[in-house]
């Protein structure tokens, strides 16, 4: 099977022999490494309660790690709609700090070097107070205080720096904020203690307050923007419009190498396409001094060849989308561990209620995710890389979050149960149930189109085996890809009845609820809308007391679940691979990803 | 001849009008970059959001508009802005320009000269053993996909750097990110290494081809009667081959180099996508896959420049090499 | 796609004379069937070829399993039951390889013979009428070359849901021009002939002289570019693949299916290594059958044994 043709062969016989003389003078590094120590690698990170702690170890100085990146940065102001990438999130989560850092295990943790607390004083109105850690400062020597904190507020409450006016041609004068959750119901932001206590006052309550402030989305510094708009220093509470825009527009172009941060690392080079090199920051304070010498995140946009760079040893780290031939590759590479993770991605079939019969019958929708089965789906895809994923039950939660509960396996939906789906059918009163189906006032029902973005072979397959489940009810289902650049075509202009993709959980659930599934909702692409959801929805983003509000989600999405919108499937695997002479290197599936303790990462000692 | 050239260029000119304004329509019509921005981002972008972008990549304009916006503009040198939206495009096009150049200067030089080599001497050596090899060699190469062989040399180049234990051959760009010990030789080296595989992958297709074309020119030539009448005159095999046989056996040579080279500095999609080289192919790829329609543009342009040129050149070359061909 | 054949390269002169030399009467259909039947590599790659076709083409109605069935064996290495294994969804390759040889042939052929049909037209109009007409001509020849062809791919792609025809038809409409320039050429020289002065003498229509006089004795580099296209249109069509500009599933070709399994060189070679070396004989026996047939219009490069 191997075999090449002979002329081949030679070919390469001849340009190895080429190499080999050069190869004498050649710098490489050092090859795959000798760990062979009793580490268990990044195995046992699916062990319950081990995901942030696995793959530990004490490190010594020196080493450089290459981490991949799967897109290049462009924008780097991560706060932004549109600098608003994973890959920006990373490269910027190793040199600005942040107040709560999502950790492996999907929950949310202090970052103590940063604020010593952050603590809700009071629910009336709400009040969070943080005490900055006295030692925090920007590596120019200004320290981090108050004013950070009411500048990130105010450039991204959507209001004291509002969107660029239509007049402007360019559309780059004014502040478009990722999100303006949360900060749109914040009061007041006040520093007191030298400012190094921040309080922050709520007009309206605000369930993820523990968002705010970080959670993927750092802080920039404040005194950059006051000083390059002319505004005056410290006193970001009375910048106007302009000057924040200014200072806004100055973190999107502007790589963090040319202004002062704030973490382990700072960020010596910016290769545009290519890659970042971070060094140690000789005035970084944190608990954690890094003891790499260099940490390098390195752009590769197809992700097929990062295998064969980790094998190659060009790169240390990599964090695809996993796929059967993938792993498989990384796993015979010596010396590399890897892991495969239930990630915050999960895929789903949506049902597009903008067409006529799918909207107007329940019973239909019902029997149709009833007859799909998620088991076939799973074995024919991610499961034969990843035995362990499992069929999904929540809208908003995945296994392993304190909200989680199984709302969807009790309904039937995704059992692949015929008769059941039948049952629902022939109560309505539909013809031609398992042959050609028609609705009770005699329409022929589908054919309808099952769409998925090309090239991406999970997806096809999970159409295929909706196309042969629906079948069986009598309804005709046609594939059609959907065009590298149409999805959002097709998802804002509703062209599908039937889609496949992947949205992505967060440890803050309601924000996201609000999106998808609330009545005219950003993510809301099929049309759902329900009274009684929107209300409970709504409830959930203003209740603090976390438990209250996972209970209000849970409650409409039963209520969601009974409508039959959305199918999910089951929990996108992730998948890190990591050569074993490094430690600390862990799967973290959510937005800040793995690079959440850069700081730790080292050479195994 | 100069007024040719001159009338050539001239005429170039509605030539390039009318092919941007073609791929205009047609990639300003292929998808929706505004519902790709609102649908690509978790949380969704805020309708203010989209609306700006909308407004920042001028969608918000009827087409002709953009198009004569976007002509006038080219002139002053502002290629427009593009769907990434901090993204300078005449200064990504030259930088991947150059990439493109280095990678397919290098490659185009071996196949160049290896192709004249072995084509000259399969046709010297006509029905002979080495020519069947060079023959079949030469097709097979020409018969295999590009990436299907880049894949197959990445796992040889795998392979040789274990063998060896060094780390000699790069599989990613164009260079390391850092040099253990950073001297001009070792990142001389370090460069080499890098460009090995990238050129032996695109110098195998070319120089398949352009060895099958030495040959039968050189074949044509060879039976020919100046040729004929030159040995008849005397004069030693070697020095007919080379002085006279080769020399004319090139002219058309020349000609399909030009035209080849042309269109491979429009991108080498493929190898570039496999050693993550960030050159004109892949630039072509992220705006024609992102709908970045002036992005796109900016390529078009200078690709089509470049294979006017060239296709001039070839004309150029073909009437000067060969007085049967008049121009007037 | 690097290989077109560009002018002069293929004779420009064609065997108009032989006729003269022969004792009775051959037609010159005869002599070129004569002169490609004693090359043997082209002959065998014509018999490889065709054998390969109708496999793709009749094989699908006496096999078991259809291209775009699940079987329940997900990813197994070739067996009794699967020559050529399953993928991860478990379709059978075997299945899948003869579709995507169908596909894929019938890309590429169609590819030839529409840019080989307006090619030639156009070039020969061209070269005929030359003045105005041929640069009016050539830059629209000029102005299709510029296209990218990913960004139309892409176009037609997203509109059409690559299906196979749509393919076939936007590579075609990129690649005519290649063939009007070398047809162009070798007319330009053709038209000065005296056959051409003759007929126009004798008070022919411009058509008639094109299509009976002109085209008939460029058929030789025409015939061989054609073969060439066949060869180049399933590459094109492979590279159009791998960048998810080609066919779509649930169809499938053997660029798609190569494409889908780069990743499983080491892991799953039957998936990568199959396909491939149908691409690989496709195109290889095409290029033999061209060189058999430029050796059979064109005697003059077979050199008088010394």
């Amino acid at each position: 099977m191997r075999a090449h043709p002979s002329a081949l062969a030679r070919g390469l016989t001849l340009a190895a022999g080429l190499v080999l003389a050069l190869a004498a003078c050649s710098s490489g590094g050092g090859g795959g490494g000798s760990g062979s120590g009793t580490s268990a690698g990044l195995t046992s990170c699916t062990t319950k309660g081990k995901a942030d702690t696995c793959n530990s170890g004490a490190t010594k100085a020196g080493g450089t790690f290459t981490y991949v990146l799967e897109k290049n940065i462009q924008q780097w102001n991560v706060q932004d709609a549109n600098g608003n990438t994973f890959e920006n999130g990373e490269a910027l989560g190793v040199v600005l700090p942040q107040v709560f850092v999502p950790q492996p295990d999907l929950t949310v943790a202090l970052n103590t070097d940063l604020v010593t607390s952050a603590t809700q004083t009071g629910t009336g109105p709400q009040t969070i107070v943080y005490k900055i850690n006295p030692k925090a400062s920007w590596n120019d020597g200004t320290p981090i205080t108050a004013d950070d904190f009411v500048y990130y507020w105010r450039t991204n409450d959507g209001k004291d720096c509002p969107p660029p006016p239509a007049s402007d041609a360019t559309q780059t004068k004014g502040c478009l904020p990722q999100s303006t959750a949360g900060y749109d119901r914040v009061k007041s932001v006040t520093g007191s203690d030298g400012g190094k206590t921040v309080t922050v006052v709520m007009a309206k309550p605000f369930s993820d307050w523990k968002s705010l402030f970080g959670a993927g989305y750092p802080l920039y510094p404040a005194h950059v923007a006051e000083k390059l708009s002319g505004a005056k220093t410290g006193d970001a509470a009375h910048m106007t419009a302009a000057q924040m825009t200014e200072g806004w527009q100055y973190f999107q172009k502007t790589p963090p190498t040319k202004y002062a941060t704030a973490g382990p690392y700072k960020m010596q080079q910016w290769v545009d396409n290519d890659h970042a090199t971070y060094v140690p920051d000789p005035k970084w304070w944190g608990a954690h001094k890094p003891s790499l010498q260099r940490l390098i995140f390195k752009v590769i946009t197809d992700a097929t060849q990062e295998p064969i760079a980790l094998q190659n040893n060009e790169v240390q780290g990599i964090y695809p989308q996993p796929e059967v031939d993938l792993v498989k590759q990384v796993k015979d590479i010596p010396n590399v561990t890897y892991t495969i993770g239930n990630g915050l991605n999960w895929e789903h079939f949506d049902l597009n209620l903008h067409n006529p019969v799918i909207g107007k019958y329940k019973a239909l929708r019902q029997a149709m995710f009833t007859a799909i089965s998620i088991k076939d789906i799973v074995s024919k895809t991610v499961g034969q890389f990843d035995p362990k994923v499992n069929h999904l039950g929540n809208h908003n939660f995945v296994p392993g979050q304190a909200g989680y509960q199984d709302v969807v396996t009790a309904t039937g939906q995704g059992s692949g149960d015929l008769a059941k789906a039948k049952k629902y059918l022939t109560d309505a009163r539909f013809t031609g149930v398992g042959t050609a189906l028609k609705t009770p006032d005699g329409k022929t029902v589908g054919p309808f189109n099952c769409r998925y973005t090309t090239g991406n072979q999970i997806r096809q397959s999970e159409c295929q085996i909706l196309q042969s489940n629906l079948a069986s009810l009598g309804i005709k289902v046609t594939i059609k890809p959907i065009g590298a650049a149409d999805l959002g075509t097709v998802l804002v202009g509703h062209q599908y009845d039937i889609i496949v993709f992947a949205w992505v959980a967060s440890p803050f659930p309601s924000s996201n609820a609000q999106q998808n599934w609330v009545t005219g909702g950003g993510g809301n692409y099929g049309g759902y809308s329900d009274k009684t959801v929107d209300k409970l929805v709504a409830q959930a983003v203003g209740e603090t007391d976390q438990t209250k509000a996972a209970a209000l989600l849970n409650q409409a999405d039963k209520i969601m679940t009974d409508d039959a919108y959305v199918l999910p499937l089951y929990q996108k695997p992730t998948f890190l691979a990591v050569q074993t002479r490094f430690v600390n290197v862990r799967d973290n599936a959510t937005n800040v990803g793995p690079p959440y303790n850069t700081a730790e990462w080292g050479l195994k000692k | 001849m100069l007024a040719y050239t001159v009338r050539r260029i001239l005429v170039s000119v509605p030539v390039l009008i009318a092919s941007t304004f073609i791929v205009f329509l047609v990639v300003v019509n292929s998808g929706d970059p505004v519902a790709n921005f609102a649908t690509s981002r978790q949380p969704a972008p805020s309708k203010a959001a989209v609306q700006a972008f909308a407004r920042h990549i001028h969608a918000d304009q009827p087409v002709l508009e953009r198009y004569w916006n976007w002509i006038t503009g080219v002139l002053h040198g502002d290629f427009g802005p593009s769907v990434q939206t901090n993204l300078n495009i005449g200064h990504d096009l030259f930088t991947r320009f150059r990439v493109t150049v280095t990678l397919v200067a290098a490659a185009m030089l071996i196949a160049l000269i290896l192709s004249v080599l072995f084509g000259a001497f399969s046709a010297i050596r006509q029905y002979t053993a080495a020519d069947y090899s060079i023959t079949f060699v030469g097709f097979l190469f020409l018969a295999m996909p590009v990436f299907w062989f880049a894949v197959l040399l990445k796992q040889a180049g795998i392979w040789i750097n274990e063998k060896t234990g060094s780390q000699f051959l790069g599989t990613i760009g164009e260079k390391s990110p850092y040099l253990n010990v950073d001297t001009p030789w070792n990142e001389f080296v370090d460069r080499i290494g890098h460009l090995a595989l990238p050129t032996i992958t695109l110098a195998l297709v070319s120089f398949a081809s352009w060895t099958r074309y030495t040959r039968a020119s050189m074949l044509e030539v060879l039976n020919s009667d100046y040729v004929r009448l030159a040995r008849a005159k005397g004069l030693r095999r070697g020095r007919v081959i080379t002085r006279h046989a080769l020399r004319t056996a090139l002219i058309p040579l020349a000609t399909v180099t030009a035209l080849d080279v042309a269109s491979i500095l429009g991108g080498a999609v493929v190898t570039e996508t496999i050693f993550q080289w960030h050159g004109m192919g892949e630039m072509l790829v992220q705006a024609a896959s992102t709908v970045d329609v002036y992005r796109l543009m900016a390529w078009l342009l200078l690709s089509a420049v470049v294979v006017i040129v060239f296709n001039l050149l070839a004309d150029l070359l073909y009437a000067v090499l060969d007085p049967r061909i008049r121009y007037d | 796609m690097t290989d077109i054949e560009a002018p002069g390269a293929a004779g420009t002169q064609v065997p108009f004379t032989d006729g003269e030399f022969t004792v009775g009467q051959r037609s010159q259909t005869q002599l070129v069937l004569r002169r490609f039947l004693r090359h043997r590599a082209a002959v065998i790659s014509l018999v490889v070829f065709l054998l390969i076709a109708l496999w793709a083409f009749v094989g699908p109605y006496f096999w078991h399993y259809s291209y775009r069935k699940f079987t329940p064996d997900n990813s197994q290495s070739p067996s009794w039951k699967h020559p050529f294994g399953t993928d991860s969804s478990g379709y059978d390759a075997y299945a899948q390889v003869m579709r995507g040889t169908q596909t894929s042939l019938k890309i590429a052929v169609m590819i030839a013979l529409g840019s080989t049909l307006v090619g030639a037209v156009w070039g020969a109009m061209a070269g005929f009428y030359r003045g105005v007409v041929d640069a009016v001509m050539m830059r629209i020849a000029d102005l299709v070359l510029t296209l990218p062809l990913l960004a139309i791919a892409l176009v037609i792609s997203s509109r059409s849901g690559g299906s196979w025809y749509w393919i076939a038809l936007v590579i075609a409409g990129l690649t005519w021009a290649y063939v009007a320039r070398v047809v162009r050429s070798s007319v330009l020289s053709l038209r000065e002939k005296e056959f051409v002065e003759a007929a126009r003498a004798l008070g022919s229509s411009d058509a008639r002289i094109i299509f009976r006089h002109l085209l008939p004795n460029a058929l030789g580099p025409i015939i061989v570019n054609a073969t060439v296209l066949v060869a180049t249109g399933i590459l094109t069509e492979t590279a159009l693949s791998f960048l998810g500009f080609g066919v779509q599933p649930p169809d499938t070709s053997l660029g798609l299916l190569v494409a889908q399994a780069q990743t499983a060189v080491d892991t799953r070679p039957w998936l990568f290594y199959i396909p491939g070396a149908f691409i690989i004989a496709i195109a290889l026996t095409v290029n033999f059958i061209g060189d058999g047939l430029r050796d059979a219009f064109d005697p003059r490069q077979q050199r008088v044994r010394q």
